[in-house]
């Protein structure tokens, strides 16, 4: 029992204690604020040394909207005053805009003045983020990605839309039933095909959608050359049997087939 | 600046002398050339005439006659702007006093009609002379449906066929036509079409119109009506927006003094049906681009129209004429595509021509139904007046 106790006692004396929690949370902490203060200070650094740029371009766009304002009231009183539209349409009388030509030219220099303005801003704001900050951001440049991308996707719809309806209109025309079938598979077609392109220009999906786009692309294709493979099957049908030399039918000779008045149809001259 | 003149002058000079009538003829094949110069021969015996051509003449059995080569054209059909330079030119060269040109096919016209063409401008009659055609009922439909009835309300002109291919003209006339042709040679569009009509009202000169009995006209080139009615269409509008100064102000349609032969009916039947089923097709598939175009009453009467047996189908003239000024108004706004809006206008265009072809079928007098479609244009005529100048109104 005496021995028990004195080893129990010489465990106790032994006893080496951890460090105090209190120190421990303090030291996690201090890393954490390190962190967050060295972030902050790299987000600040960041910001200060693209804040002029920032403030550049809207300087530059502010100032030159100022100006195109300026310039595009000048014009437009300066040619209202020496009668520019009459003097115009006196030499050149086939040219009837809906817009006059004075207020034409007034809002082509306003615009032409908000971009050179946009662009000279754009400009500084590069100089000064190349220059000033020794951080690097990638979101900077995607956001030119992503630009061009939001182009691309302009142009895209627009294409698929006059495409599309350049396709339903001769469709009709042309009189077949599935006009308005084809007209939507030609417009997805581009617009898929749009779609891959801006997916492809922003970097997201990589391979995943190259093989989306050229399943989805090789889809409609297919369902598209089925249905009018379908649709048209009597006419092939019927162009092929016409290609086939029939033997010719000669009536037996008892049975004389009477005259018939054949009915006349007229046809019509649109000119 | 370049011009589009394609006479040289060599040949001009070495032909130069003085002719009271210059007559072109446009291209067209030997045998119809040969008939023309043999009318020409009778008709205009021991005058002093020169006869301008693309054709070539040598070897003609008609010697006395002067012909004087002009450079061969494109244009088959209608008579292209460069032609007109080329006749006018070959007119001042020569100190014409009248020109009479006339189209491909005008052999059919008798010798009678050509005289009659020359007096309405020799005896200063007027300043423009045009042929009244005598066409069957299913022939010269486009004229009917769209240039006429436009023609007669807009310009308030009577002529039946504003886009005739044969017609007579005096120095004042030519004066204006040339140099509304050499424009547009000037502008690389020597086939382009020249409206003499509109030309004609807007520069205050007379017209008179000719009978001239039957005519074999022409077909176009391009046997496509899609193609040709956008053309031909396409190019009035365009004609119409470039004097809508003229038209906007009211003007009062001269009365009718003179009345031509009816036309007799055509024996045989037309199939009507494919041009009802493609109205109908249109309407189920076309609505959206139609909407942008017309009004909504124009739709509306389409939905009506578009359950319509064949046996009863009719367009009626007022909504015809809403159509037409609906798709002139969206010509100039640039609504849409102006080539997608010609082929939206196709399927109307073949609804009108089956109601037209239902009615006289009916035994009513063609001619009576065109007139009919042209007094709605022209009651209409404010409604285009309205729309050209506020457009926006009619949206709604």
């Amino acid at each position: 029992m005496d021995r028990l106790i004195a080893t129990m006692l010489q465990t106790v004396q032994n006893y080496n204690p951890p460090p105090p929690i209190t120190n421990s949370t303090g030291s996690l902490w201090t890393h954490i604020s390190d962190a967050l203060q060295q972030s902050v200070y790299r987000v600040l650094s960041l910001f200060i040394a693209v804040l002029p740029g920032i403030l550049a371009v809207f300087v530059a766009l502010t100032l030159f909207t100022l100006i195109g304002m300026a310039l595009s009231s000048l014009l437009r009183r300066g040619l209202t005053f020496v009668k520019f539209d009459e003097r115009l349409q006196r030499g050149n009388p086939e040219w009837t805009p809906s817009s006059s030509p004075t207020i034409l030219i007034a809002r082509g220099a306003f615009w032409g003045c908000v971009l050179l303005g946009m662009i000279i801003g754009v400009s500084a704001f590069d100089a000064s983020y190349s220059t000033g900050t020794p951080l690097p951001i990638s979101i900077l440049p995607y956001l030119t990605h992503l630009v061009g991308a939001i182009l691309v996707m302009i142009a895209g719809t627009v294409i698929a839309r006059f495409l599309a309806r350049s396709v339903l209109i001769g469709a009709v025309n042309a009189q077949l039933q599935y006009a308005r079938f084809l007209s939507l598979g030609v417009k997805w077609l581009v617009l898929v095909l749009t779609t891959a392109m801006v997916l492809d220009h922003l970097e997201v999906g990589g391979k995943i959608v190259e093989l989306a786009f050229g399943i989805l692309f090789g889809g409609i294709v297919l369902t598209l050359a089925l249905a009018i493979g379908l649709g048209s099957r009597d006419l092939v049908s019927r162009s092929l049997e016409g290609r086939v030399d029939k033997p010719e039918r000669v009536p037996p000779p008892e049975i004389v087939p009477a005259p018939v008045e054949p009915i006349r149809h007229e046809t019509i001259r649109h000119f | 600046m370049a011009t589009a003149n394609t006479v040289s002058n060599a040949q001009t000079t070495a032909t130069a002398a003085r002719a009271d009538l210059l007559i072109f003829v446009a291209p067209m094949p030997p045998e119809q050339l040969e008939s023309i110069l043999e009318h020409l021969a009778t008709e205009f015996q021991g005058e002093e005439l020169l006869v301008a051509t693309p054709n070539d003449a040598t070897g003609t059995a008609y010697p006395q006659l002067r012909v004087v080569p002009v450079q061969a054209t494109n244009a088959v059909w209608p008579i292209g702007a460069v032609d007109y330079v080329n006749a006018i030119h070959v007119a001042r060269e020569n100190e014409a006093k009248a020109i009479l040109m006339l189209g491909p096919g005008a052999d059919s016209l008798s010798p009678a009609a050509l005289r009659g063409l020359v007096n309405s401008i020799a005896e200063s009659k007027s300043d423009f002379a045009v042929p009244h055609y005598s066409l069957p009922p299913n022939a010269g439909l486009v004229n009917s449906a769209i240039i006429y009835p436009l023609t007669r309300a807009l310009f308030a002109s009577r002529v039946r066929f504003p886009l005739s291919i044969d017609m007579a003209f005096s120095t004042r006339m030519a004066e204006r036509l040339g140099n509304t042709a050499q424009r547009f040679a000037n502008q690389n569009q020597p086939d382009a079409i020249v409206w003499p009509v509109s030309e004609a009202m807007v520069a205050g000169l007379s017209i008179d119109e000719v009978d001239v009995g039957t005519r074999l006209l022409p077909q176009p080139a391009e046997p496509n009506i899609n193609a040709i009615l956008s053309l031909v269409t396409g190019s009035l509008f365009a004609d119409i927006e470039a004097k809508a100064a003229f038209w906007q102000r009211p003007r009062r349609l001269l009365p009718e003094h003179r009345s031509f032969p009816a036309v007799p009916p055509v024996d045989g039947t037309v199939d009507i049906a494919p041009m009802v089923e493609a109205f109908r097709l249109a309407f189920t598939n076309l609505q959206e681009i139609w909407g942008l175009v017309l009004a909504p009453n124009s739709l509306l009467g389409l939905k009506r129209l578009s359950v319509v047996e064949p046996a009863a189908f009719r367009m009626p003239e007022t909504l015809w004429a809403r159509i037409v000024f609906d798709f002139l108004v969206a010509y100039r706004l640039r609504t849409i595509n102006r080539g997608h809006l010609m082929g939206a206008l196709i399927p109307l265009y073949l609804a009108w021509v089956a109601g037209h072809l239902n009615v006289v079928g009916s035994g009513t007098d063609a001619e009576v139904h065109v007139e009919a479609v042209a007094s709605a244009f022209e009651s209409e005529k404010q409604y285009i007046v309205s729309r050209w100048r506020w457009p926006d109104r009619f949206n709604s």
